[in-house]
C-alpha cells in the first residue's frame, strides 16, 4: 500500500484501523460527528496533540487518530494509549513540498498542506512500528 | 508467566546503583551549565546533573534541614537548576503538541504560573505561621495514608517546579522582574515546596527522579490493604477489557474537569507484589466540586482511585517511571497490554474518610462508565460554547487555585485564606499581562523556548540578598 504520511507512533499495536480520513477544525466539527452516529467510521485528523478537543470521540469509541502536532508525550499521546486507540502523532506527507512540523513557528500552510492532501482519504494506519507510524492509502 | 520470568524483567536492572536507566527521548538540556556537556532525561541525567550541584540539597536531607527557614543562595540556586531539568525531562515532548483547538491552554498555563509567583508567598507564609514547619511536613505525611488525595506528586512538585520555576521564568522572560528580585518570596516557595515532598517521601529525598523514578510512598500495611481488593484476569480477557476501558474514560475526564491538565491524574508506585507483578496506584479526579464547570459532573464522585496491577514479564518491561507530574511512561511505550489485575475505588467526596472508601466490581461499572460518558459530552458543549477569555480565566483557576488547594484544606485553612487573602483573585500585573502576552510570539514561542530548554531559569547572582523582597505583606 501507499504511505501517505508518516509521524510518530504512540504505541506499538497490530490494530489497523481502516475509514475515510474526517478532518475535524473547531469543536462543531467533533459535536457533528458523534451526533451523526458515523464515529466509527472516520480516521480524525486533527491539528494539535491536545486531550480536549477529541475527548467525547475518544470516549466513545474513535477507531484511530491522526494528528498534525504533538508526540506520545503528549495528553492526547497518553489517552490513545490508554484506550489503545492506534494514534500517529506529528504526521508530515512522504510527498509534498517537504514540510515539517516546528513547534511555535510553523505557517497554517503546512497544516492546510496535509488537510487537502489527506482529508477524504480512505486508509488504513500501520501502528506496528516501534516509533514510526503510518497513513497508508487504502488500495 | 511466573515468578521466575518476572525476576529476570530486564526494569529491574534500572534499581541497580550503577545502572543508567535508558532514553526516552532523544533531546538533550542544556540550562544554565553553558560550556559544559549537556545532560540527557531519566536515571543518567539525574545522576549528571546532581554532580554539578554546589550544596546537598538535592541529596537526602535531615529533618532538622527540612525544618530550617533558609535556604543558602547555593541552595536556592541548586533547586532551581534541579527544578528546571526535571521539568524538561517530563515535559519537553509535551511541549510539541501545539493549539488546543478549544482551550487556550498555552496562554493560561503562563498566566497561572506568573500569578502563583506573586501569590503564592503570602498564603504559604500564612500557613506556616499558622502551623508551624512541622505541620507543613504533616500535610505531605498524610499522603502515606490515604488514596484519591490531591496531596500527591504533581500538586506538590506544582508548589515549586510551578509557582517558583516556570512562574519566575515567565516573569523573567517577560523583563517583568529581575533576577535578583523576590528573593525572599522565592526561599519562602520552595520551602513550601520542600517540607511537602519531603513529608510524603519520608526518605530523605524529595523527587521521584531522585529516586529512580519511584514513588514508593504508601505505608505496607496500606498496600497490603489495597492488594486484598485485586481481581487477576487474562491478557485480552473480557475482564481486562473492561478495566482498560473505564481506566481511559475516567482519566479522559479527570484530564478534561482539570482543563487539558494531568492535576487530575495521580499515580504513585510502582509498588513490587509477592507474585513478581507491579502495582500502580491510580488516582482519578473526576468531579472537583471547587471548580462551577464541575456542574456536569454532579453525578459522579470526586475520585475513582484504580489498582493497575502490570505483568513486566508480558510486555518484557525494561523501565518503568512513575514521573514528577504523576504519570507513568514506560519502555516499551504500550504497557497497557500487561495489565493483569486491577480494581476500582471511590472516594466520594476529597475528605471522605479512608473507612468509607468502597470498592466497584468490574460488572458493576458500566454504569460509571455511561455517567463519566455524559459528564464529558456535556463538559464538551458546555466548554465549545465559552468565550476565550472565560477559557483562559477558567484555565487560571484551574492552576492557580487547584495546585495548592489539597494544601489549604488539609491546613484547615482554606476558607480562612479566601477571605483574607482573596484567594481567587488575580493579581492586576497578570490580568494586564493577559493583553501583552499573545503580542511578539511571546506565548507560543518565547516561553515555550525559555520554560522547556531550560534556557530561562536565570540563576540568583553572587550579589543577591537572601533579604531581597518585593513583596507587600499587607
Amino acid at each position: 500500500m501507499t504511505v501517505l504520511a508518516e509521524g510518530y507512533n504512540v504505541f506499538d499495536t497490530g490494530k489497523q484501523p481502516s475509514g475515510t480520513i474526517k478532518y475535524l477544525g473547531a469543536p462543531k466539527d467533533v459535536i457533528a460527528l458523534i451526533q451523526s452516529g458515523k464515529l466509527k467510521e472516520h480516521i480524525l485528523l486533527v491539528r494539535g496533540g491536545t486531550t480536549t478537543f477529541l475527548a467525547p470521540a475518544l470516549s466513545m469509541g474513535a477507531i484511530g487518530v491522526v494528528t498534525m502536532s504533538g508526540a506520545p508525550e503528549s495528553h492526547l499521546g497518553i489517552l490513545s494509549r490508554e484506550f489503545q486507540t492506534p494514534c500517529v502523532m506529528t504526521v508530515h506527507l512522504v510527498e509534498g513540498s517537504g514540510s515539517r512540523y516546528v513547534p511555535g513557528e510553523t505557517a497554517d500552510s503546512h497544516f492546510e498542506e496535509i488537510i487537502e492532501a489527506l482529508d477524504g482519504k480512505q486508509v488504513t494506519l500501520d501502528c506496528s512500528d516501534h516509533d514510526k507510524g503510518r497513513v497508508l492509502l487504502s488500495e | 508467566m511466573t515468578l521466575t520470568d518476572r525476576s529476570k524483567a530486564d526494569y529491574l536492572k534500572r534499581y541497580e546503583p550503577d545502572d543508567d536507566g535508558l532514553r526516552f527521548q532523544p533531546l538533550l538540556y542544556q540550562g544554565n551549565y553553558h560550556g559544559m556537556d549537556p545532560i540527557p532525561d531519566g536515571i543518567l541525567g539525574d545522576k549528571i546533573i546532581r554532580s554539578r550541584m554546589k550544596s546537598g540539597v538535592i541529596e537526602k536531607v535531615s529533618h532538622a534541614e527540612v525544618l530550617n527557614d533558609q535556604f543558602t543562595l547555593d541552595e536556592l540556586n541548586d533547586l532551581n537548576n534541579y527544578l528546571a531539568w526535571n521539568i524538561w525531562d517530563v515535559l519537553v515532548m509535551r511541549a510539541t503538541e501545539g493549539v488546543s483547538g478549544m482551550i487556550p491552554r498555552q496562554e493560561y498555563e503562563i498566566l497561572s504560573f506568573m500569578n502563583e509567583f506573586y501569590r503564592y508567598p503570602e498564603f504559604m507564609r500564612m500557613v506556616t505561621d499558622s502551623i508551624g514547619a512541622q505541620g507543613v511536613i504533616d500535610i505531605g505525611e498524610s499522603a502515606r495514608r490515604e488514596v484519591g488525595t490531591k496531596i500527591n506528586c504533581v500538586h506538590d512538585w506544582c508548589l515549586g517546579a510551578v509557582a517558583f520555576g516556570m512562574g519566575r521564568c515567565g516573569l523573567l522572560a517577560g523583563e517583568w522582574i529581575k533576577p535578583d528580585e523576590y528573593v525572599e518570596e522565592s526561599n519562602i516557595i520552595l520551602k513550601f515546596m520542600q517540607r511537602v515532598l519531603w513529608g510524603k517521601r519520608k526518605d530523605g529525598l524529595i523527587l521521584n527522579s531522585q529516586d529512580r523514578y519511584r514513588c514508593q510512598i504508601h505505608d505496607d500495611d496500606i498496600i497490603a490493604d489495597l492488594r486484598t481488593q485485586i481481581v487477576d484476569f487474562e491478557p485480552g480477557s473480557e475482564e481486562q477489557h473492561i478495566f482498560e476501558q473505564f481506566n481511559a474514560t475516567a482519566e479522559l475526564l479527570a484530564f478534561f474537569d482539570h482543563y487539558d491538565c494531568r492535576l487530575g491524574l495521580g499515580d504513585t508506585g510502582p509498588y513490587p507484589l509477592p507474585d513478581g507483578r507491579i502495582l500502580i496506584v491510580r488516582d482519578l479526579f473526576v468531579n472537583e466540586e471547587v471548580f462551577h464547570w464541575s456542574d456536569v459532573c454532579e453525578e459522579l464522585p470526586h475520585c475513582y482511585t484504580l489498582l493497575v496491577v502490570v505483568d513486566p514479564a508480558v510486555v518484557g518491561l525494561e523501565e518503568i517511571r512513575v514521573n514528577d507530574i504523576s504519570t507513568t511512561f514506560t519502555l516499551p511505550k504500550n504497557y497497557v497490554p500487561a495489565i493483569t489485575g486491577g480494581a476500582v475505588l471511590v472516594r466520594e467526596k476529597w475528605d471522605t474518610p479512608m473507612g468509607e472508601v468502597y470498592p466497584v466490581k468490574l460488572h458493576d461499572l458500566e454504569p460509571h462508565l455511561e455517567r463519566i460518558r455524559e459528564a464529558t459530552f456535556k463538559m464538551y458543549k458546555k466548554t465549545a460554547a465559552m468565550s476565550r477569555h472565560t477559557l483562559c480565566l477558567n484555565g487560571i483557576y484551574s492552576y492557580y487555585i487547584e495546585m495548592i488547594l489539597p494544601h489549604l484544606r488539609r491546613a484547615g485553612m482554606y476558607d480562612e485564606v479566601c477571605a483574607k487573602k482573596d484567594f481567587w483573585e488575580i493579581d492586576q500585573r497578570v490580568m494586564n499581562y493577559y493583553y501583552e502576552i499573545t503580542k511578539r510570539n511571546f506565548v507560543q514561542v518565547t516561553v515555550p523556548m525559555k520554560i522547556f530548554s531550560g534556557a530561562g531559569y536565570l540563576p540568583f547572582s553572587d550579589e543577591a540578598d537572601l533579604r531581597a523582597s518585593k513583596y507587600f505583606w499587607g
